[in-house]
């Protein structure tokens, strides 16, 4: 029944690139695990395989969960959004690429058949039940609730407001119809199937903020973290690399990123 | 000479000791140990085949299971293997122990990192599987726990592995169980085959029971039984030819019975007739003598010393006619044996003495008796025994006229005592030894030939013979058996 001690656990794991501790690589789960997973590992795969090192995907149950273990240093890559870049700043990581082309906004959803057009105070009925994925999701959550803000709405006073965990699970609730105005961002609506993209409408657009980063450890070695950023960068000049970043929703790939302009964001 | 008895056709059993034959010989015990091997044949391999159908059931049931949950695990612990949720992991581990049998679950991610266990100190830890790879059945000898494995796949991806293992002792339980049951069952059917069988080898069997008393009441001479054919099958027409048979023995031996009374009757006529003409053959010579004798001394041409003779063969021949009657009346009026367990030592010890003193004046003769201890007693009737003995013996000194040696001894052989007399004597022709003991046969001048016809008839009386060995001009040997006395 059990198997002899010097059986290698890696007999069940797939192809090891060495005998080195893997690389870490993080996701800030805005999405689904099983989805996330399916969007990054083959990123995961082309990174190991130019970093000789095993690079293993992982999210986390929350936001918060995420950024306890950022904070504990338990990633050694990280993809998550703008404001939480800065906040892993302060724990050593550096961003090395972001999305490019793209503006980063969030965005607020509606169903399309929704008596809701534009967002005014004086033109949303009270009580209307707003939802979002995470209170720390930067686009979804906190840019939207910034934005209604400056449109004089105020979101905690005259809505329910209610979290769902992920951006798939707030788009699911505003298709069931369990909310009638979902916080997002364009990444994870198209990543949504087609019948319910048709089915739901943008009603606003934030303005835009900093891309979604990937940061690195400061304590990775610099040659490992420039072939990261160099991996990410030249993913959309090839075939497979484009069909990765089909697979991860952003087909415009990935730029490099100045570590700096991510301290400023949510200042 | 033979003594005629009535006969009655009497068929002795072959061997006595063997008629009654074991059970385990018995055409009923063949029968019923044949039904009862055929029923444990049948039921063993049918409950061989039950147990192994509901074996190779239960075993697939149980991985059929297995698999299903170690699926369903993986299933439900992929998220939370994806954001490392160990509360959720360890939620799921605790929910599949729940289930029956399960002895152990784990579940690691794509590095080996055991995320979620049912051993707590491997938590956290990168160790080996605690299976090196999935089980099917049969499991190796000794193996109550079935492995399986489970690889969480994402994108073509391994992304972690869930290894489950399920204990096989409540499923070993139930199959030992069956096997109990199907042995319970053989059981059952051996016992009701054997009494199945037993009673149908009684049916069988009854009448050739019955014939088989019959056969020993015919042994024993009893030839009116009969027995039952009351039924129409080959053993009730065995029982009809048996009745048959011995209705036709029984006349055969009616038939005999007469034939030999038949024959008796003719023997004991001619034996009268012989014996009429021995006794006057043998009267008639001292008859003539005397006749001669009395005419001579009737005249006066003889002289004195003449008729001294005269009257000397007078007196001889009277005296040898008076001899020839004594052994004819003491041959005819030979009375039943009434044997009794006497001291045969004594007896032999007591003649030979008698007769030695009487005839060794002048001769070298030596006498030897040799009782063996386990011999000097034996059952007989005393006064015919002394009888026989003294004519043996008398014979044996008869015959060593200068001397010699006359030996007696006796032996133990098994339930028989062996006499045995032997003589340095002339021996006996060859060709008269065959007749010796028939009456009126002697080869001695002056012998009436009724001594050793008178030995042979109380020995036969007795229920033995007389055995003789003679080599002439060496010796005589004669021996007979009586009955010893434990």
């Amino acid at each position: 029944m059990l198997a002899g001690a010097a059986l290698p656990f890696s007999s069940v794991a797939h192809a090891q690139p060495s005998d080195l501790p893997p690389y870490r690589f993080g996701v800030l789960p805005l999405q689904s695990p099983n989805k996330l997973a399916s969007m990054f590992l083959p990123l995961a795969k082309v990174l190991e395989q130019r970093l000789h090192r095993p690079v293993q995907f992982v999210t986390a149950p929350s936001f918060s969960v995420f950024m306890q273990r950022v904070a504990q240093r338990e990633y050694d890559i990280v993809y998550l959004n703008p404001m939480l870049c800065a906040e892993a700043q302060k724990s050593g990581y550096h961003a090395v690429v972001k999305i490019a082309g793209e503006p980063f906004t969030g965005i607020l959803v509606v169903r399309r058949d929704s008596n809701i057009t534009e967002l005014a105070a004086h033109r949303l009925p009270p009580g209307l039940r707003l939802g979002f994925p995470d209170p720390g999701a930067f686009a979804a959550t906190v840019m939207t609730r910034r934005y209604l803000e400056t449109l004089g709405i105020p979101v905690d006073k005259d809505f329910k407001v209610k979290y769902f965990g992920s951006q798939d699970s707030v788009l699911m609730a505003l298709y069931s119809g369990l909310v009638d105005i979902a916080g997002t961002w364009k990444p994870s609506l198209r990543s949504m199937p087609k019948d319910v993209q048709q089915a739901l409408r943008i009603v606003a657009e934030t303005p835009p903020q900093p891309q979604m980063p990937i940061a690195v450890r400061g304590d990775m070695p610099a040659g490992d973290a420039k072939t990261v950023a160099e991996v990410l960068v030249d993913l959309i000049g090839t075939p497979d690399g484009r069909r990765i970043l089909r697979g991860m929703e952003l087909p415009q790939g990935f730029v490099l990123a100045d570590d700096s302009e991510y301290a400023k964001v949510g200042k | 000479m033979s003594v005629s008895a009535p006969v009655r056709l009497s068929i002795a059993p072959a061997r006595a000791g063997k008629t009654s034959t074991g059970f385990t010989h018995t055409l009923r015990f063949r029968l019923m140990l044949s039904v009862a091997l055929v029923h444990v044949v049948l039921m063993g391999i049918f409950v061989a085949d039950a147990v192994r159908e509901q074996s190779d059931r239960i075993q697939a049931e149980l991985y059929s299971r297995g698999r299903s949950l170690v699926a369903l695990t993986a299933v439900a612990s992929t998220n939370a293997l994806l954001t490392e949720d160990l509360g959720a992991l360890a939620e799921i581990i605790q929910r599949v122990k729940n289930q029956p049998d399960v002895v152990y679950c784990e579940i690691t991610d794509s590095r080996g990192r055991i995320l979620g266990t049912t051993h707590p100190e491997r938590l956290g830890k990168s160790l080996p599987l605690l299976a090196a790879k999935p089980e099917q059945f049969p499991l190796a000898a000794g193996d109550h726990i079935l492995d399986l494995q489970e690889r969480i796949r994402i994108a073509g991806q391994t992304v972690g592995t869930v290894t489950l293992g399920l204990s096989t002792v409540r499923m070993d339980s139930a199959l030992a169980k069956t096997w109990r049951e199907g042995l319970f069952f053989i059981l059952a059917a051996l016992m009701v085959g054997s009494a199945a069988a037993w009673a149908l080898s009684l049916l069988t069997t009854r009448g050739l029971h019955n014939m088989m008393e019959a056969a020993r009441k015919i042994s024993r001479g009893d030839l009116d039984v009969q027995v039952p054919a009351n039924s129409r099958d080959e053993v009730g027409m065995l029982a009809i030819a048996f009745n048959n048979m011995v209705a036709s023995l029984k006349r055969a031996s009616e038939d005999a019975a007469q034939e030999h009374e038949r024959r008796t009757q003719a023997e004991r006529l001619a034996c009268v007739g012989e014996m009429s003409a021995t006794i006057a053959h043998e009267i008639r010579n001292p008859l003539s003598a005397i006749i001669n004798s009395v005419n001579l001394l009737g005249g006066d041409a003889l002289n004195r010393e003449d008729r001294i003779q005269v009257i000397s063969i007078l007196n001889n021949e009277s005296r040898r006619l008076n001899r020839i009657l004594g052994d004819f009346l003491e041959f005819a009026k030979i009375r039943e044996s009434e044997p009794i367990c006497a001291d045969l030592k004594e007896l032999i010890e007591e003649i030979a003495n008698m007769l030695y003193q009487d005839h060794r004046t002048g001769k070298r003769l030596s006498l030897t008796i040799n009782c063996a201890p386990d011999a000097q007693t034996a059952v007989f009737d005393r006064d015919q025994m002394r009888q026989v003995l003294w004519n043996l013996m008398l014979n044996a000194l008869q015959s060593m006229p200068e001397g010699g040696e006359l030996s007696v001894l006796t032996r133990r052989d098994g339930e028989k005592i062996m006499v045995s007399i032997a003589d340095t004597g002339c021996g006996i022709a060859p060709e008269f030894l065959e007749k010796v003991t028939k009456p009126f046969v002697t080869s001695r001048n002056g012998g009436t030939g009724l001594g050793l016809a008178i030995v042979q008839r109380i020995l036969v009386q007795h229920g033995t013979q007389l055995g003789i060995i003679s080599h002439p001009g060496v010796g005589t040997e004669v021996s007979f058996q009586l009955n010893g006395v434990n």
